[in-house]
């Protein structure tokens, strides 16, 4: 919250447990390391250990905004926040739009940034700098400033994206007034937002591909899409592994496009799950928001290890 | 060091009290007596005081005022974005670090005062008959006021009155005169006669029609009442626009004003801020375009909404005294007009009005009017989640995805799973 | 012949590419024009239909507006100072949790890195309360140090440098301790030198996120002297008026330093990602 994670970052390919390989365990380094990780776990004791366990608990009680003044007084109520959340129509609205986010915008980010990737892979040498910088330049701005830009390009009748349908004589949609186009439309907005990461990932594992590959490929007549299948995506496969694993546990805390953009209207048709949780705490509902929270976190986790399960290098 | 411990502790141990079973005391905090405040000598010490948006910005150097006539006093304004205004007060009492004076938006008034973090309204200092009794009703919970109505706001119509005259008709009386007013506003020119609202904050337009038909969202039990004639018949009211052609339900809420500017849209509800906006951006001559009318009435009467603002002191406020004088200051009638020249907030109390900068606009004096008969939601804890249950059922009515007799039963529904959160 | 037919078919190639890649620069960074342009344009012209993308008529009005409204220049430092200590601060512990991870191998290893990926995948939401009363207990409301203290060590941070220095041969450091190196001098004589890319890449992706970061430095500072530029930002927009040309000069104003950081940093950006990332 403090500083907010990036949707998405590096992954790690090794699994939880830190590999020793050669080294073996330096002799009284133990203190040592513990000194080392301490400024680390001060911070995570002062700042998230008793926050977490106090979200946990709370999501046992009927906890409300009313009662920050005195956190004691509250009612344990059991599993109730929990029985209520799965009949919340709102709730399984925002998990459906949630997993429709997750699953569309994933390869999408993926095919953008990969497209990006081999023209800029392709041999060209002037402005190539340029126009990665250009193609990078979605993921450095903050969501907040430019999703004013986009509300206004997007006006069904003064935005300019609409305008420019019309030029080639198409009549633009309503885009996020629409309950059909709404979700469509953050789909496409985190897309463009987020591919520039992909890209770079790609450009880095296309660098890492022989040409003698190509060459080879070419001299035994496979064409353009031929060579693309059979050389270009199996050796960009952990590449691709990444991408898509990392993204989609990212894109599962969707929360910053809908909160900022439409607010999860219309009719809930982009309330995502992490904005009905939000929404739960600014409705003051501390109890059932934690525990809706802990489900979400609980999904997240399970995505993670299998993540770190899958990613993991076969041996 | 100590005092984080204790702070931990104390959240810790919340959720360990409450696994054991030990709850919320029953009786549900029986209201509390207000404390009189020392009025011998005039306010010391320092103040801290939040506002938001434009009064945040303005009110540091209105503040000087105040710090003039009272020598020994430092006022610390803070502006706080809407945005994080409501996060940012429930943190700081949750942490006990509140300023000693704060503006809250009035439909938040239940929640803080059920969370006992605001001082009630010592009555030597302020006079609740001094306010219109509309925007009392925004600070009293269960009998007890805490704080006041600092400025207040109500929806009138507002209509394009070169189109009116252009057709010869003038501003409706009554629900049946509107749409007539609405379709004549049509035929000389405005492609939608009016813009209704169906998204966001429409239930601040869905309400009055109730009201208007003596109708209301609370029974003598306290408990919600939405699954009622007087709602259905609201939301069909609204729906006729709609189905009628008269007002649209594709298009975008961020194209409004301009729309009226050019003259597509003929008639809207709102309130008092948009004045200074159709003046200031309407371009040249738009002054003489526009005109406001009270609501017109329903079978019962011409209730509008109003909201606003108050003013509140926090109970942890170490300077107490001096708080409410500040508060009580920016009650005196004669800052009040002051204020309102200042920023255009309209003064909640009544003999404000009376003064030349209030009273001189004509335009102005329909809402102090229309102040007369306004109305607010019950300042419940829960408002908030309701109103955005209300809006839901609302927008689902207007798209033609759920009938008005069935959204008033779902919006009960969801009333009733949400109580009242006294 | 056969050697001008080809040269002609790079010569097509190359055009469709750049055209290709011409196109797509001009859906990814039009809206960022967009908004640029827009920030010169009066409010009338922003919302006017037919939409205009070249102002009719440049203006400065917006600019003076919002240096008028907001005390840039303190915000601005407030905002400096904050990014600069987050991004120094997870500089420095991030690579120490990771240095312990991968070349301290220790048995409470397991639990730290736990503790990590734990805080990562906790929605923040949850958090915002329990931190604050933490912060005001500790007399930190309203201080620099209540705003940057929970994104010190970010677990992000912890992980990229984890994953890059996995890569550092041991046989570096096993070397130096033979040669009788303390593990700080290794630690910032040795490993750190060699982070380079990776340090750059986590102190722009820190920055970003600390420069960008808007509701936890609201709640904390409680005067608009310790405010910094998207809380500022943010406390001008009133309830039911959107000077949107202002807003647009507002986003100009907080997206430039950003960017700006990452033309300087991009090459090391990409090493970074490409190293630590995937390999």
């Amino acid at each position: 919250m403090a500083v907010q994670t990036p949707a998405r970052a590096p992954a790690d390919r090794r699994g939880a447990r830190p590999r020793g390989r050669a080294a073996p365990r330096p002799p009284g380094k133990a203190g040592k390391a513990w000194l080392f990780s301490t400024p680390f776990l001060l911070v995570f004791g002062l700042m998230y250990a008793m926050p977490l366990i106090a979200g946990l608990v709370m999501g046992f009680t009927d906890m409300r905004s009313t009662d920050v003044r005195n956190p004691l007084a509250v009612n344990f109520v059991g599993l109730e926040n929990y029985e209520r959340l799965f009949q919340d129509e709102a709730m399984r609205r925002a998990a459906t739009n949630t997993l429709f986010f997750v699953v569309t915008t994933t390869p999408l980010t993926i095919a953008a940034g990969l497209a990006a990737a081999m023209l800029l892979d392709s041999g060209i040498t002037r402005l190539r700098t340029f126009f990665r910088l250009g193609y990078y330049l979605p993921y450095v701005t903050s969501i907040i400033g430019i999703a004013v830009a986009w509300r206004l390009l997007l006006d069904p009748q003064a935005g300019l994206v609409n305008d420019l349908l019309r030029t080639v004589g198409i009549d633009g949609p309503a885009w996020l007034l629409d309950e059909r186009t709404a979700l469509p439309s953050l789909v496409l907005m985190t897309a463009w937002r987020n591919f520039g990461f992909d890209m770079v990932v790609f450009l880095a594992a296309l660098q890492s591909v022989p040409r003698e590959l190509y060459e080879a490929a070419q001299v035994d007549g496979a064409g353009t899409w031929a060579r693309f299948r059979r050389i270009t995506v199996p050796m960009l496969r952990p590449a691709l592994l990444f991408c898509g694993v990392y993204s989609a546990a990212g894109f599962l805390q969707f929360l910053e496009e809908p909160l900022v953009m439409t607010r999860g209207g219309p009719l809930n048709s982009t309330l995502s799950a992490s904005l009905a949780i939000y929404n739960q705490f600014g409705f003051g509902n501390y109890g059932y928001g934690a525990a809706a929270a802990t489900v979400l976190f609980t999904v997240i986790a399970a995505f993670s290890f299998a993540q770190f399960r899958w990613l993991r290098p076969r041996t | 060091m100590k005092r984080y411990t204790t702070g931990s502790l104390a959240l810790l141990t919340a959720g360990l009290v409450a696994l054991a079973g030990c709850g919320r005391a029953s009786d549900g905090g029986a209201a509390e007596a207000p404390k009189d405040v020392d009025t011998s000598a005039a306010a010391t010490g320092t103040l801290s005081v939040w506002a938001m948006g434009t009064e945040g910005e303005a009110l540091a150097s209105f503040a000087k005022q105040f710090e003039t006539a009272n020598p020994g006093i430092k006022v610390t304004v803070t502006p706080v974005g809407w945005d994080v205004a409501h996060d940012k007060i429930t943190a700081s009492i949750a942490g006990r670090s509140t300023p000693d004076v704060s503006m809250i938006g009035s439909t938040w008034m239940g929640e803080l005062a059920k969370s006992g973090a605001v001082d009630p309204t010592p009555g030597n200092v302020i006079d609740k008959a001094a306010f219109f009794p509309s925007a009392w009703g925004t600070v009293e919970v269960d009998g007890t006021a805490y704080g006041v109505p600092w400025y207040v706001e109500t929806r009138v119509l507002y209509y394009r009155k070169d189109l009116a005259d252009k057709a010869g008709v003038a501003p409706p009386a009554t629900w049946d005169e509107t749409k007539t007013f609405v379709k004549a506003l049509q035929k000389a020119g405005a492609e939608q006669g009016m813009q209704l609202n169906y998204t966001v904050g429409s239930w601040q337009e869905i309400l009055p029609l109730v009201w208007q038909q003596g109708g209301s969202i609370t029974g003598a039990d306290g408990k919600w009442t939405f699954d009622t004639p007087e709602l259905v018949k609201a939301l069909e009211v609204q729906r006729s626009y709609f189905e009628e052609g008269l007002a649209s339900n594709k298009v975008d809420p961020a194209s409004f004003p301009a729309s009226f500017f050019k003259g597509d849209v003929g008639a809207y509800y709102s309130g008092p801020w948009m004045i200074a906006g159709m003046e200031k951006d309407g371009g040249p001559g738009f002054a003489e375009k526009f005109g406001v009318a009270p609501y017109p009435k329903g079978s019962a009467s011409g209730t509008s909404f109003i909201g606003g603002s108050d003013l509140v002191v926090f109970k942890d406020s170490a300077n107490r005294d001096a708080a409410w004088k500040f508060v009580r200051w920016l009650s005196e009638p004669a800052t009040q007009a002051k204020w309102y020249s200042a920023v255009k907030a309209l003064p909640s109390v009544q003999a404000a009005w009376e003064l030349p900068e209030v009273s001189a606009d004509e335009r102005v004096a329909v809402f102090g009017e229309q102040l007369k008969d306004a109305k607010t939601p019950p300042p419940f804890p829960t408002w908030d989640q309701i109103s955005k249950a209300i809006d839901q059922e609302v927008e689902k009515v207007a798209l033609g995805k759920t009938s008005p007799k069935d959204a008033a039963k779902a919006i009960q529904a969801q009333a009733d799973a949400v109580g009242t959160g006294l | 012949m056969v050697t001008g037919r080809m040269r002609g078919r790079v010569r097509v190639r190359t055009a469709v590419l750049y055209t290709a890649l011409t196109v797509g620069l001009v859906a990814v960074a039009g809206p960022f024009l967009w908004t640029v342009l827009g920030s010169f344009k009066p409010d009338a012209e922003i919302r006017r239909d037919p939409p205009t993308f070249l102002p009719a008529e440049w203006i400065g009005g917006n600019y003076a507006a919002l240096f008028e409204r907001m005390d840039v220049v303190t915000v601005t430092i407030n905002s400096v100072v904050v990014a600069s200590v987050v991004v120094a601060s997870n500089l420095l512990f991030c690579s120490l949790v990771a240095y312990a991870l991968t070349k301290l191998d220790f048995a409470g290893g397991r639990l730290v890195f736990g503790l990590v990926l734990l805080q990562m995948m906790v929605p923040g939401i949850v958090l915002l309360i329990p931190q604050f009363v933490t912060i005001a207990s500790l007399n930190l409301a309203d201080t620099y140090a209540g705003i940057v203290l929970p994104g010190l060590v970010t677990p992000l941070g912890v992980f990229m440098m984890r994953q890059f220095m996995a890569d550092i041969p041991d046989e570096l450091v096993q070397a130096a301790r033979v040669d009788g190196s303390g593990e700080f001098r290794i630690f910032f004589q040795i490993v750190m030198p060699l982070c380079k890319p990776v340090l750059a890449t986590l102190g722009l992706i820190t920055f970003m996120g600390s420069w960008n970061a808007f509701l936890w430095p609201a709640v904390v500072a409680q005067h608009k002297e310790m405010y910094t530029l998207p809380v500022a930002l943010a406390s001008l927009s009133g309830r039911d008026s959107v000077h949107y040309g202002m807003l647009l000069a507002g986003v100009v104003v907080v997206i430039t330093p950003v960017l700006l950081l990452f033309v300087a940093l991009q090459r090391y950006f990409v090493q970074g990602v490409a190293t630590a990332g995937l390999k």
